[in-house]
């Protein structure tokens, strides 16, 4: 797997779930994403980069685009050292949440996304990453 | 990104509510505020919510456009969202998301006249 390209978008406030969004939206496009492959990466990184802010109150999210042979992606691994999640087999369960809200967030991303990985220590903090191939 | 923020226009008795490409999420929270505030201005049957610029529609923004509707609904309204393009239909219910009970056209010009129509359900004309 090569990597061609990485950055991040620091999340501190509400106004940068929209950076995210924005950020990786371009990159995405750049990396020839189709529009509605796009629309897909672009909710995902809205909704965790909305958990890392609402949860952990502040994170990163982290984007590289790598290629392996003829396919290109994207990766995006968002981080905070926030409350953990005690149990995150529960926590992808659609209808889950213990912030009031309708618990969509994670499975949502996940069929969004191709892949997703969830590293999470109660009291340390979070780490989701997501990845989407470009088939074409 | 041209223009970020939110346009309220009246056309007759409806209020056209048009959303930029990529709202944030205080500019989100603003439909409630200036919606409710418009409804209440003015007299109109309902709304046409333009989403046609939208780009993307996430948790948060679709939970807003339902509960706005469902607020309207209260007052007296009807709210009709029109313009969603294909990708935003797909990956919103790829996500998900419900827009509860609100009706939706494909264009501006289909909703206008959806909600023009006088019928049950659609508020009465106040008095002037
Ligand atoms: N970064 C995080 N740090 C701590 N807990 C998290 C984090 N992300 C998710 N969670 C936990 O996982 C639950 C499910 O998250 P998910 O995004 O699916 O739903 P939600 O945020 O509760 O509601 P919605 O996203 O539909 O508004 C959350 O309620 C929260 O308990
Ligand atoms: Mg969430």
């Amino acid at each position: 797997m090569n990597l061609e390209d990485q950055g991040e978008v620091k999340i501190k406030q509400e106004a940068d779930i929209a950076m995210a969004r924005r950020a990786i939206r371009d990159i995405a496009k750049k990396l020839g994403f189709g529009i509605t492959e796009t629309a897909s990466i672009v909710t995902a990184a809205s909704e965790l980069s909305r958990n890392v802010f609402k949860y952990a109150g502040a994170g990163v999210m982290q984007w590289r685009t790598f290629t392996s042979g003829e396919n290109k992606g994207v990766e995006l691994r968002f981080e905070d050292r926030g409350p953990g999640i005690a149990d995150v087999n529960e926590a992808v369960r659609e209808g889950y949440s213990t912030g009031g809200g309708l618990g969509m967030g994670l499975p949502g991303a996940k069929r969004l996304m191709d892949e997703m990985e969830i590293d999470s220590t109660v009291g340390k903090g979070t780490r989701v990453t997501v990845r989407k191939w470009c088939r074409r | 990104m041209s223009d970020e923020s939110i346009s309220v226009i009246r056309i007759r008795d409806v209020l056209l509510v048009t959303m930029p490409a990529d709202p944030d999420d205080t500019t989100v929270a603003a439909l409630q505020e200036r919606t409710l505030e418009a409804m209440d201005l003015h007299d109109v049957r309902g709304l046409v919510l333009d989403l046609s610029k939208v780009e993307i529609l996430d948790s948060y923004f679709a939970r807003t456009v339902a509960e706005t509707a469902q607020m309207v609904g209260l007052m007296g309204g009807e709210t009709i969202i029109a313009g969603m393009s294909p990708a935003v239909a797909i990956t919103a219910t790829e996500l998900g998301v419900t827009l509860g009970k609100t009706r939706t056209a494909l264009t501006i010009d289909r909703a206008l006249d959806l909600i023009s129509k006088p019928g049950d359900g659609t508020r009465p004309r106040r008095e002037p």
